[in-house]
């Protein structure tokens, strides 16, 4: 479960989340959407501990993520949106590490590095140094390393950067399987389309404030008062907001 | 040519544009910086007086040794230049992700290869000018040299001699990357480090400042004069003696010879240049080339597959412990600019202390041997601060842009932050231990002295209060490490860079400069304290008589108490670093 309380952030003068609130059950699969510099990778910077807030409160399966860090972290696991590595680790080494980092038993370690290679399709390369990796292979071992503890929230910051269609199923397919075992997702991304196919529940970011929050089934009944599709009600509510 | 000019103007640009922000930070940081670096200019200025004056009027070694030391100093120095050198030019002319970018460009390999040249030879050598230009001033002042001493040194002589030293370092470097398309790449790293081993093994052999110094010594007291016909012909083709010969004849206003000697070193700087630029004309983009496949030849051997090491073994360790410890590991084993230097470095200490465990000088005066222990005591430490710094500096840093996954993970930052500085420490500690030990084995135990035929040699024990001395120092050397590492892991978190993948462009740049005049104003202030107890020592040794222990209690207090609370500062630093917004 995740909450997020008149979340604010400011960078001197730049307000880069204003009064964000929001609340995601057990179980959902949130989409938070936004144009670029809306405020979406900030919200998610603070929700991991990568920013401190300005002021709000982000709580995130009963754990206060400033007060409790340590405690809310053991919760969640992150995939950010460059899925950075360390060049000499390879992906099972790095996979490892971070299970590691999760303080997870010796043999519960080894299974789950196994099943989440298996899930992610990833033994045919993960023990070559990640330097040689593509941007997708890269963002899969992220994928696997957020996986491998078995958290009960995730957290993705743009999932589908520099994926092939193929690696994009994959991961589709393992966020799916997340979910229906029970996992909260809060993911942010410019893939409309995946966002509908994908989501619970939808938000809207824009110029650091939250414009739109309804369920998907609602959101097709938005989709109605225009052309059909979300990129019109994406475009129309990011237009709005840009003309006040 | 205009290519050339072009690319250096928007490198100029983006320096400028770095360096004069005016946010409140970057003031503060810049103000910050002009403080420590003027500080340390005047200090560099009055050390290096108070040391002319020093040698010359109390210890009255004489001008010629004088400059002949300055000569030793200057060969160290142009091997640490000519080293520094070479593994920075190797990680910016075959690492960096700029070559990619500019090799796609239209721009000739010769021009790229000059820009990253001057790039790297100015990035890496800004403030060893501003530091010899300090010490210059400072012996300048003692002799009343002339205002042209100093641009004659700083353009003539300063500028020209690092140059030098960095065109013969960018020369080998391109030709082992020529051989390394034929020859295991380890294996020509190993043969230029055991190269550069013998190199100062032979220029110390055959300068032999022992020998020197008892020569000269037995024209006491005209030790001024010129003792041109005990330098060994080999040490006249080096540049340090050429550079101390200008300054010797700068003193003794023998302008003649300061020209013919400046002209030498600009027309030998300008022909290596020339000799290099032609060198990468011909290899360059062809080295370049083979470095691609050097990195999977040199990762290669070093899997330890299912070893204690490997991340599928667990050991005692916590699950946290572990993984960041074997993440060190692998980092600092799988990347080569780390270990090549990690080994030069250690092939360059085992050097200086085979030198220092079995050096014998027989000197009269206690103020002399004094001065002797100091410099070795000093350089000891020295040492461990230039590892310190290259390695302990960049650790927090290498995290790198993968520091996501630390910062989000359920560890307080402060735990890695540890670790790291766990590391380095406990590795410098042994370290410093054995340097300590081992620089001071002919003062700790017996030893053998010549008589004359055929009397056989005897062992000579040492005094009493040299031999505590010695173990004194032992005991001293490990708290200064603590605190030199403390200094370069704490700043090295302030001043983090997790964009910089490149350790050795890290370990020298703006906060990392700091960082290093930081240490040396402590060692310097470490020299000061130091200097009471062991000319006390020496003293007491030549008069026999029995060793002021309140003395040694104060200076270790005086040094330990200052020590701690610079080593909580740079942790309290550091740790809060670490929690900054990433």
């Amino acid at each position: 479960m995740i909450e997020l309380k008149n979340l604010k952030k400011t960078f001197g003068s730049f307000v880069a989340v204003d009064n964000v609130s929001l609340s995601i059950p057990s179980g959902e699969f949130f989409g938070f959407l936004g144009p670029n510099g809306a405020g979406k990778t900030t919200t998610i910077k603070m929700m991991t501990g990568l920013f401190t807030p300005t002021s709000g409160q982000i709580v995130i399966n009963g754990f206060d993520v400033v007060k409790q860090p340590l405690e809310a972290k053991s919760t969640f696991g992150y995939i950010p949106d460059h899925p950075y590595l360390y060049d000499r680790l390879t992906g099972r080494e790095f996979i490892y590490y971070m299970g590691g980092l999760y303080k997870m038993e010796k043999n519960d370690l080894k299974e789950n590095v196994e099943r989440v290679i298996d899930l992610l399709e990833l033994a045919s390369w993960v023990d070559k140094k990640t330097e040689d990796y593509s941007q997708g292979m890269r963002q899969r071992v992220t994928f696997a390393s957020a996986f491998v503890h078995k958290p009960k929230t995730i957290i993705i910051d743009e999932p589908m950067v520099g994926l092939d269609p193929r690696s994009a199923r994959i991961v589709k397919d393992s966020l799916k399987r997340q979910a229906n075992d029970g996992a909260s997702i809060f993911m942010s991304t410019h893939i409309l389309e995946m966002a509908e196919e994908l989501c619970d529940r939808i938000g809207i970011i824009n110029k650091s404030k939250i414009i739109f929050l309804d369920t998907r089934e609602n959101l097709h009944l938005h989709k109605t008062k225009y052309d059909g599709n979300l990129e019109s009600v994406f475009l129309e509510l990011t237009k709005e907001e840009k003309d006040q | 040519m205009s290519t050339f000019f072009h690319i250096l103007w928007f490198k100029n640009l983006m320096f400028w544009k770095v360096s004069s922000k005016k946010d409140f930070g970057t003031v503060i940081r810049n103000l910050g910086s002009f403080i420590v670096f003027g500080s340390f200019a005047v200090g560099a200025f009055y050390f290096s007086n108070f040391i002319t004056a020093y040698l010359l009027e109390n210890v009255k070694i004489g001008l010629f040794l004088f400059h002949r030391f300055i000569g030793m100093l200057l060969f160290v120095f142009f091997i640490t230049i000519n080293l520094g050198n070479m593994v920075v030019s190797f990680s910016t002319l075959y690492r960096s992700p700029e070559m990619n970018f500019l090799l796609t460009s239209p721009v000739s390999y010769l021009n790229i290869f000059v820009i990253k040249f001057l790039d790297n030879f100015f990035y890496s050598s800004g403030t060893l000018f501003m530091v010899g230009f300090s010490v210059l001033l400072g012996y300048g002042f003692y002799f009343h040299l002339p205002w042209h001493f100093y641009l004659v040194m700083m353009f003539g002589v300063l500028v020209p001699f690092m140059f030098l030293a960095a065109c013969v370092a960018v020369i080998v470097l391109l030709l082992v990357m020529k051989l390394a398309s034929k020859i295991n790449f380890r294996l020509l790293a190993s043969g230029i480090v055991l190269l550069y081993m013998c190199q100062i093994y032979f220029y110390f052999k055959v300068s032999s400042p022992v020998h020197l110094v008892q020569e000269v010594m037995k024209y006491y007291p005209n030790v001024d004069l010129y003792f041109g016909m005990l330098d060994p012909l080999a040490i006249k083709v080096l540049p340090n003696f050429w550079v101390s010969e200008i300054m010797y004849f700068y003193v003794t206003k023998n302008f003649t010879s300061v020209l013919q000697y400046t002209s030498l070193l600009i027309l030998s700087t300008a022909g290596l240049f020339v000799i290099g630029l032609a060198v990468a004309n011909g290899i360059f983009y062809s080295t370049w080339i083979t470095s691609l496949s050097i990195k999977s030849l040199t990762v290669r051997s070093l899997e330890l597959k299912n070893t204690f090491f490997s991340f599928g073994k667990r050991s005692y360790f916590s699950s946290q412990t572990e993984v960041l410890l074997k993440k060190e590991l692998w980092q600092f084993l799988r990347e080569p600019s780390q270990w090549i230097h990690f080994l030069v470095m250690m092939a360059l200490l085992i050097v200086f202390l085979a030198s220092v465990s079995s050096l014998s000088i027989k000197l009269e005066s206690p103020e002399l041997k004094a001065v002797v222990y100091l410099i070795v005591f000093i350089f000891n430490i020295f040492l461990i601060n230039s590892i310190a710094l290259r390695f302990g500096f960049p650790m927090i840093s290498l995290e790198g842009n993968a520091y996501w996954s630390v910062r989000s993970a359920p560890i307080a930052p402060s735990t890695m932050y540890w670790i790291k500085f766990s590391i380095v420490t406990i590795f410098l500690t042994v370290l410093s231990i054995v340097i300590a030990w081992l620089s001071n084995i002919p003062y700790l135990y017996a030893q053998k002295v010549f008589n004359q035929f055929p009397i056989p040699p005897s062992l000579v024990e040492p005094h009493t209060s040299i031999k505590i001395l010695g173990y004194y120092s032992i005991v001293v050397t490990p708290i200064i490490t603590a605190t030199l590492v403390s200094i370069n892991v704490g700043l090295g978190s302030v001043y983090s860079n997790f964009i910089e993948k490149n350790p050795i462009r890290i370990a020298s740049s703006q906060g990392a400069t700091m960082t290093f005049l930081l240490s040396v104003v402590y060692l310097v202030i470490i020299l000061a304290v130091y200097y009471l107890p062991t000319t006390m020592m020496f003293v007491s040794a030549s008069k026999n008589s029995s060793v002021n222990w309140s003395i040694l209690k104060i200076v270790f207090l005086v040094i330990t108490v200052p020590s701690i609370f610079i080593i909580i500062i740079s942790h309290v630093l550091g740790i809060r670093s670490l929690r900054r917004d990433y």
